[in-house]
């Protein structure tokens, strides 16, 4: 099935004869112009937007604090399972879970149907639209889209200014995996006369667990 | 020239026009959209270079798609991917059903593609005993009344929610829990939950190709198409060749330019990026990853310099929501997978046989699309050729006569002057008769839904004889 | 600054809104101009070119470029016969040896208010028209021609007269030419919604720089029983004090 394909060439063939003509297309001149404004204070900004796109944050000093939040949203979550990136500050946060619930470990698995709350880290936070950029080697592809709460631990030092930026880490670190996105906000969708419901298939809840720069 | 696509779409815009509930609903939905893309604009500090931007960056990837197409499948089989090259439909058709027809694929979820409309996947798929659930809100809800999307990017504009309430008490009756918009959205959510977590093959399009990552870029904000590139063991992205962009960096721009356009967002909420199928030590995703790379007409298109711009469309859906025709008529008037003026412009280039020429004259060339279009298609220019190339394309022999006739009057003031004169008479002829309006009305084109003008008594030049010097 | 103008009458307006033609000349020779009209000119080949016959659009633009290749500066009451000039016979001559003077005399058309405002730099004409009016921006003056503020500026110096903002001014009225009969339901259609928004601006005359647009308004208004009177922004500009 995935063997022989005679239309490839049969289509590049096309598509090459097609732009054999082909001309210069860059125009220096709008290429250069800026888009964006710049973003002088990329944590501010960063707040802001997570505030407008329905992103929780809690900002905390140190790592006491984090765990502290960490408590807090955990005692805000329903029954069910739990759902932890097997990574060192996890570990030590989930021996605070209720031990009613079961808790997974992305080392063990994808979450499953039921779990209600997935914990995760992230490669970093952009200030420009409030984005957590996450890939496939944050806990698994299902960890940030399955359950109805997500929460992503990292610390201030990840904010970065804009999109671009982010692009450059997925470009430097992240071409092997499966899967790189930026996750702007909770699961929305307007498709029923435009207005806005949040929860449509994913994450009801987005937590961002931002710890202060050691 | 087949006459059927142009009666059916006569047919079904007078019945449009006239419904002035439908009116009142999209112009309500457009409102909305429109306050919201005037802010979304606000976010950048140059829009127009935003634009001019993307323009160039698509162009460049258009005229080095072999390149680039090249580049983009190599990256993703390193990965452990399969790239499909279909020149057709039926092709694309084929490797999709057989995938799924060998790898023993009951149940199917689909995340938005208008690709997968416009080679009509869906009914394939279910031909062969398999169960196919669209699974954006927009798309479940026309998919459930068994209607085609009547926008490209908001496929149940043309829905209230009282109207998507009696469908889903038909359809999902035991999902129902309530008639607003939210509990709306639950009864979907847990019924499409049940087809994600059971379904074998997820389908998704492609915003973009991107050529340097060997990535695929899809953009959703329910989450739907992430969940449909995630949990099923086999993953089938399908798009158009001319979805590629050349670099990552590219989608710095692009991203936020594209939510804009679409909704007025500043991204779109899952901006994702598929590289491949489960990698070695990653915890989840699918066995396999296929990418079908659709043709289907399209270097036809750029093969045409005129129209090759075509081809840089980013299927934003601004250019049906800035055009007062698409305000009128909606999306299912026009009979074709993508409406608006982008699908006048496309539909007749990518199937030059099918009989759609009539939907470039079914504009006022008001321009509003080419002002909105983000990456800068003239599109009214567009909507120009194809009437040009309409018109020796299939002879017209009664509009031939009458633009020989026109030409013939204009090239001598002395002809002009006659016909004017004649035309004048006509007119105050009809009204004095009171025919005006009926069906002996020679005007009638003009008087069944407006006022004939007032005929002056004498014509500007005549005016110019006497008051011409000062 | 040549005080000569040479004024390009859309075929239309010549047979059937001559006023519109009449009250440009008044304008401009109250603010000093000289007005010369080339009694050969017919027709600049619109319809012929968006109805996609440009070979028989050809001629009449060649024609247009003999009738008027002498002037300085050629002033046209239309944004829309403006723009077939000044956008698309560049487009329409591409490859014959017209080009380049095609090219060359759209840099010297001007629709009306771009005129007053950008060249004779004259922002009030010393009218007098005390009713309320709202104005159409019509698309071609709009969207190709890129002229907003030149007709707004133009009202709001007019004495007495009251300017009530039209919401959504800047869509389609509808008409597009052969579109219009073509496809005539769709036409009205559009032609009803923009009714419907002069209406409710209450104001008791609408305005455009396009007379075609004021053409159509006036049939689906009267055909609507609706009341706003269309009238051309060159009317109201000829109107002086008593």
């Amino acid at each position: 099935m995935a063997g022989s394909n005679p239309q490839r060439e049969r289509i590049l063939a096309r598509v090459r004869a097609a732009t054999a003509d082909n001309v210069p297309t860059t125009a220096p001149a709008a290429s250069k112009a800026p888009i964006f404004a710049e973003i002088p204070d990329p944590l501010e900004r960063f707040l802001r937007e997570c505030a407008a796109n329905l992103t929780e944050v809690i900002c905390t000093r140190d790592s006491m604090e984090s765990a502290a939040a960490c408590d807090r949203v955990l005692q805000s979550l329903p029954p069910g399972e739990l759902f932890f990136q097997d990574t060192p500050v996890f570990r030590s946060w989930a021996s605070h879970v209720d031990s009613a619930r079961t808790v997974r470990w992305s080392s063990g698995g994808p979450p499953s149907e039921s779990t209600q709350a997935t914990f995760t880290l992230a490669h970093g936070f952009v200030a420009q639209t409030g984005s957590i950029l996450s890939s496939s080697l944050c806990g698994g592809r299902g960890a940030s889209i399955v359950a109805p709460c997500h929460v992503v631990f990292g610390t201030t030092e990840q904010v970065v200014a804009d999109i671009d930026a982010a692009l450059q880490i997925a470009n430097h670190d992240l071409l092997s995996a499966s899967y790189v996105g930026l996750i702007s906000g909770s699961s929305r969708t307007a498709d029923i006369e435009k207005i806005l419901v949040q929860g449509a298939h994913g994450p009801l809840r987005v937590v961002v667990i931002l710890q202060a720069a050691s | 020239m087949s006459t059927i696509p142009l009666q059916e779409f006569l047919r079904r815009a007078t019945e449009k026009c006239a419904d002035l509930t439908h009116r009142a609903t999209i112009q309500r939905n457009i409102d909305s959209y429109d306050v919201a893309v005037a802010k979304g604009k606000q976010r950048f500090s140059d829009w127009e270079a935003a634009r001019s931007r993307c323009s160039e960056i698509k162009a460049e990837a258009i005229a080095h798609l072999d390149r680039y197409l090249e580049q983009f499948e190599g990256k993703v089989k390193e990965r452990g991917g399969h790239v499909f090259w279909a020149e057709t439909a039926e092709d694309a058709r084929q490797y999709i059903a057989g995938l799924a027809q060998s790898r023993g694929v009951k149940t199917i979820v689909k995340s938005k593609s208008m690709v997968t409309e416009e080679i009509h996947l869906s009914g394939a798929l279910e031909k062969q005993g398999a169960a196919v659930w669209e699974t954006d809100l927009g798309e479940y809800i026309v998919q459930l009344r068994n209607e085609p999307p009547y926008h490209i990017v908001t496929p149940a504009m043309h829905l209230t929610r009282v109207q998507i309430a009696q469908t889903f008490r038909e359809k999902i009756p035991s999902e129902m829990n309530g008639e607003e918009p939210p509990q709306l959205v639950a009864a979907a959510r847990r019924k499409l939950r049940k087809a994600f977590f059971s379904a074998e093959m997820g389908i998704s399009g492609a915003n973009f190709l991107v050529a340097d990552a060997g990535m695929v870029a899809i953009s959703t904000n329910e989450g739907n198409g992430r969940l449909t590139t995630t949990l099923p063991r086999i993953h089938v992205a399908i798009t158009g060749i001319e979805k590629i962009i050349p670099r990552l960096s590219d989608l710095a721009t692009l991203w936020p330019v594209l939510a804009t356009a679409g909704t007025g967002q500043p991204i779109t909420t899952y901006s994702t990026l598929i590289g491949g199928p489960r990698q070695p030590g990653e915890t989840d995703g699918p066995e396999e990853f296929h990418v079908v790379l659709l043709d289907n007409g399209r270097s036809q298109v750029l093969a045409s310099r005129e129209h090759r711009e075509m081809l840089k469309c980013i299927r934003c859906g601004a250019c049906l929501n800035v055009c007062p025709v698409y305000r009128q008529i909606g999306g299912h008037a026009y009979g074709t997978t993508y409406q608006g003026p982008i699908g006048s412009v496309l539909t007749p280039n990518l199937k030059p046989s099918a009989g759609f020429e009539h939907l470039a004259f079914a504009s006022s060339l008001c321009s509003a699309c080419g002002s909105a279009c983000p990456v800068r298609i003239n599109l009214p220019h567009q909507l120009l050729l194809n009437r040009r190339d309409a018109m020796a394309k299939t002879g017209q022999s009664g509009s031939r006569t009458m633009f020989r006739l026109f030409r013939w009057t204009a090239m001598s003031s002395v002809r002009f002057r006659v016909m004017g004169w004649l035309s004048r008479k006509g007119i105050s002829t009809a009204k004095a008769l009171g025919i005006a309006g009926s069906k002996l009305d020679p005007m009638r084109p003009w008087t069944q839904y407006r006022n004939g003008p007032e005929v002056p008594t004498q014509t500007f030049r005549e005016w110019w004889r006497t008051h011409g010097r000062q | 600054m040549p005080k000569t103008v040479s004024l390009f009458v859309p075929c239309f307006v010549d047979q059937l809104q001559p006023q519109v033609a009449i009250d440009t000349v008044k304008v401009l020779r109250r603010i000093g101009y000289t007005v010369h009209f080339p009694e050969d000119q017919t027709c600049c080949g619109q319809p012929a070119f968006n109805s996609g016959f440009w070979d028989e659009a050809r001629p009449c633009a060649e024609r247009f470029l003999k009738i008027f290749g002498a002037s300085d500066v050629i002033v046209c009451p239309s944004g829309s016969c403006t723009s077939m000039v000044k956008s698309h016979y560049p487009e329409l001559l591409k490859d014959t040896p017209s080009y380049n003077d095609a090219v060359t005399l759209g840099q010297r058309v001007y629709e009306l208010s771009q005129f007053l405002i950008r060249v004779a730099q004259i922002s009030d004409v010393g009218s007098w028209f005390p009713h309320s009016v709202t104005y159409h921006a019509s698309c071609h003056a709009t969207r190709e021609l890129g002229i907003h503020d030149e007709p707004l500026t133009l009202l709001k110096n007019v004495r007495g007269l009251e300017l009530r903002s039209l919401p959504h001014e800047e869509d389609c009225c509808g008409f597009g030419g052969t579109f219009s009969t073509k496809f005539g339901m769709i036409s009205a259609a559009m032609g009803d919604t923009k009714a419907g928004n002069i209406e409710a601006t209450k104001a008791e005359y609408v305005t455009s720089i396009d007379p075609s647009c004021l053409i159509h308004l006036a049939g689906i208004i009267g055909h609507t029983r609706r009341s706003s009177k269309p009238i051309h922004l060159a009317s109201i500009l000829a109107q002086e004090a008593q």
